[in-house]
Formats: C-alpha cells, structure tokens, sequence
C-alpha cells in the first residue's frame, strides 16, 4: 500500500495547485441601479446585492443579481416592478455571463477601458449582449465600472399601455462594483 | 477486510486524479455563474405581494406597508341591494362610510386609526409581520390588536333591533386581537387563516357573552396581474341557543361572509366586493353582522386604498 501513501500527497498537491492558478476577484455587495426617465416620470432603483466574478487569468466574468434586491424610494412601484413587470416570483434572477475582449491583464494596477462580450438573462430572456466598463486594479482590489442600456421589448416586459408615458422604453444600468481577490 | 477498504480507496483517488487532469485549466464562466448562485442561495428569498392590500375586504390581511408610507383608505358599504329600485336604489341610496389611515413605522409594523359612521366609531390599531414566508419557511404571521370607541348617544338603538345604555364610557369600548396566518401558495393563490378574539365591554343583552372567539378563512386568487377574486369568512363561536331561551327572540347576528374583485391600477387598489355586513371593523363585522345571505341581506360596498410615500427621493405619482 504504499502507492496509496504517495498518491494522497499528489492528490493534494494538484488540488490546491488548480485553485491557486486561477486568479479570481469577486464581490457578493456590488451596486447595479437603473434608471427610466420620461417627462412625466423619473424611476429609479438601486440593486446594493450583486454578486460578481472576474476571472483575471482568462477574462471571463459573471455578474447575477436578485431581482427582489432593487430597492425603489416607493415600495409600491417596487412591487409592481416585481409582480407585473419583471415577474420576479417566475424568474427571480437577472444575470451576465461572458468574456473581456482585450487582451490586458486584469492583475496588472491600472486603469484598464474593457469590452465585455456574452449573454445578458433578465426576465426570463437570454440575449447576447456586449457591455462597455472600465477595471481599476490596484493590488488586491478591482473596481469595476460598466455602463449598458435595456430596451424593456427585447426582454418581453411588458408595459401597459396605461402606463406606458411614464415609463422608458430604453432603461439606463450601471454598475460599480469593488472586487477583492478570492 | 482493510486490505478492500484501502483498494477501494486507491481506485476512488486515481479515478479523482484522471478527472483532474481532464478539466480543462481554467475555470469556465459558468462555473463562475455556479459560485455566484452558491453565495447568493444563503440568503432566503422573501415571498412579497401575497395579497394586494393590507385589507382582504372587511378583514385585515398579513400584509403590512413599508416604512415612511401611507395608505388612505376610503370604503362604502351600501344598503341592501334587495332594499327595492323606487324606495332606495338597490341599496345605493344609502351608505356606511369608514374613512381610515394607516402608517408604516418599519417595513413590519404598522399603526392605523379610522372612522366608521355605523354606531358612529372611532378604531385603532396595531399590526406586526412576526414571522415571513419565504424559500426557507411555509408562512406569514401577523399579529394584530385593536381598539374601538363608540361615541353614539346613550339609549341609541343597535342594527338589531335592541337599545343600547351606557353607564360609562368604559362601556363604550371593544378590544380585538387576531392572528393573521397566510401562506402564498403560488402567483396566483394565497389563503389566509384568521383565528379571532373580540371583548365587547358592553354588550346589548346578558345573555350575549362578552368574549367573542371566532375564526376566519380567506383567500385571493388572481385572474390577470391586475384583476383579482376575493373571499372571506368568519365563523363566529357565539351561543344563539342561551340568547334565544334567555329573550325568546331570533339571535340577531350571522356570520361574516364576503367575495369581490380587487382591481390595481398603479397607485390605486379598488377592492369591488358584496357581503352581508356592513361594519368594517372586526368588532362590527365578526360579531355583528346583522345580514344574512338567505335572507337576500346583500350590501355592495368598495374599499379604495391609495398609498403615499414619504421616502426620501419619493415622487407621488401614480405608476
């Protein structure tokens, strides 16, 4: 049995070797908030519970948040923000998942201008997507700033026609996120 | 015996060390997604809207409003709509109005006062969400308390039919104190189960206790995401049998029973409904409904409830 005595070490050797050759940064308290602005109506909501990802080896990233977490100042428009407009109960997350264009490296300190190319989930609707942002690295922390706008149509959310001056067609996101190295 | 365990333990570990080296070397994006769902699965995820309204229809439902807002809330309960066309209009001819407001102290409890023209009351209130239903609990409680003083003259004559004296105005008061169960059992569904106590400190005959215990069920389903059915019944546990060997007359109340649509309209909840009380109070409506839906003691009525926030970056405006 002494293969068995060699193998363990091996075993965990390569193990933890796997998660060390992964640079990851992550944040489970990143900012993502919207903004609808019509002349009759300016909404606005604050999500202060997205989680998001950046693997800085290989560029790839995702981004999810819980659509129940956008918080509005009037908890009646939250509601039915939920309940009639994004459906939260049914599709309870918004998500992206995708992969930064450029060749930089995210570790680097720095101010990195970044294009992200993959799939945006809302609503129950995945849509190919690319969103522009910057990275600031400096050292263990990355602050990642990004900037996209949503038509409500390509992600079939409904707005009656009742409503439908007061609020926007095309939906201002932006996000700003810290990330710490994991 | 050892000597199997540490061959099965040798296959389990090159098993695991061929898997390894058949990842592939960095880690993809959805796993990325994987690591983002484990986190966020810690947190539970609240159920929200179980019912449109903090008022089912004369009941109280498990909701309550968030903090800084303010819900007005305007309600009629017509006459009898078999009360003829010529005499009095289907009933429309005539109306009980209570007039109410109610406040968010925190996202969980709130504070109301109102005013009903039936025996001219004034009712007060207190409503706490105790416990919430979400992915990782079954239900909603909410505790509520409340007050009431009538302010009619002395000697008025009650819906039933009997006078009513007050020797003090301590007599003038009831109390009531309910446990608001529901569970959303779907977008659509959500029941609601109302175990009730009222103390009325005066009641109209002796024989009539001064404890009244009851219980009711409700529940919502909804048919679009602005239209919904209602429903609503209180079993009241009151004893007509002692009433009617200690007077010889027919006990005067029924039980509560209630069905409507509420319709939202962004800023606005109307609640459309037909029951056969007219209070719109627990210690009217549980303990002293006069109608009965035998009888053809029908009564059209609507509650409008219109929300105000007082939140900061808040602007009134309907939706």
């Amino acid at each position: 049995m002494k293969i068995l005595k060699f193998l363990i070490p091996i075993y965990f050797l390569i193990g933890t070797g796997y998660s060390f050759s992964q640079t990851l940064f992550g944040t489970s308290v990143g900012e993502v908030s919207f903004y609808s602005d019509t002349p009759l109506e300016a909404i606005e909501a604050v999500n202060k519970k997205s989680g998001c990802i950046i693997n800085a080896t290989s560029g790839e990233l995702a981004v999810q948040l819980r659509v129940t977490d956008f918080n509005f100042p009037n908890k009646l428009m939250q509601e039915h923000f939920n309940e009639n407009y994004l459906e939260s109960e049914k599709y309870p997350t918004a998500s992206f998942k995708g992969k930064i264009k450029e060749e930089v490296d995210l570790t680097k300190s720095g101010n990195h201008a970044v294009t992200a190319e993959g799939t945006m989930t809302m609503h129950g609707v995945s849509k190919p997507m690319v969103v522009k942002g910057t990275i600031n690295t400096s050292g263990s922390e990355m602050k990642l700033d990004f900037k996209f706008q949503v038509k409500t149509e390509e992600f079939q959310i409904e707005v009656p026609s009742l409503v439908v001056t007061k609020i926007a067609e095309v939906i201002d996101v932006t996000g700003k996120m810290i990330l710490v190295k994991k | 015996m050892s000597l199997n365990i540490k061959k099965i333990l040798l296959a389990i570990l090159l098993a695991g060390l061929i898997g390894m080296l058949w990842i592939p070397k960095s880690i993809a994006q959805d796993d990325l997604m994987k690591m983002l769902e484990e986190e966020q699965s810690k947190e539970p995820i609240y159920t929200i809207a179980t019912f449109k309204a903090t008022r089912m229809i004369n009941g109280q439902t498990i909701e309550t409003i968030s903090k800084n807002h303010l819900n007005f809330w305007m309600s009629h309960r017509f006459g009898a709509v078999n009360s003829g066309f010529i005499a009095n209009f289907f009933g429309l001819d005539e109306a009980k109005i209570r007039l109410g407001l109610e406040y968010g102290i925190t996202d969980k409890w709130l504070i109301g006062a109102g005013r009903s023209s039936l025996e001219k009351t004034y009712d007060f209130y207190t409503k706490y969400k105790l416990l919430r239903q979400s992915n990782k609990f079954p239900i909603t409680l909410t505790g509520l308390a409340g007050w009431s003083i009538n302010t009619m003259e002395t000697g008025y004559v009650m819906e039933s039919g009997a006078e009513m004296r007050f020797n003090d105005n301590l007599e003038r008061f009831g109390y009531w104190g309910q446990a608001l169960i529901a569970r959303k059992f779907n977008e659509k569904l959500s029941l609601q189960l109302m175990p009730t106590f009222i103390h009325y400190n005066k009641v109209e005959h002796s024989s009539i206790d001064n404890n009244l215990l009851a219980l009711g069920f409700g529940g919502r389903y909804k048919i679009t995401k602005r239209f919904t059915l209602s429903g609503e019944y209180y079993k009241a546990f009151s004893d007509p049998g002692a009433y009617e060997a200690a007077t010889g007359k027919e006990y005067p109340y029924h039980d509560a029973i209630s069905i409507g649509v509420d319709i939202e309209t962004g800023g606005h909840v109307f609640q459309l409904h037909f029951t056969n009380s007219r209070g719109m109070i627990e210690k009217h409506f549980i303990g002293q409904t006069v109608g009965s839906w035998e009888d053809g003691d029908i009564y059209y009525g609507f509650n409008i409830a219109r929300t105000f926030s007082f939140e900061k970056g808040a602007k009134n405006k309907d939706k």
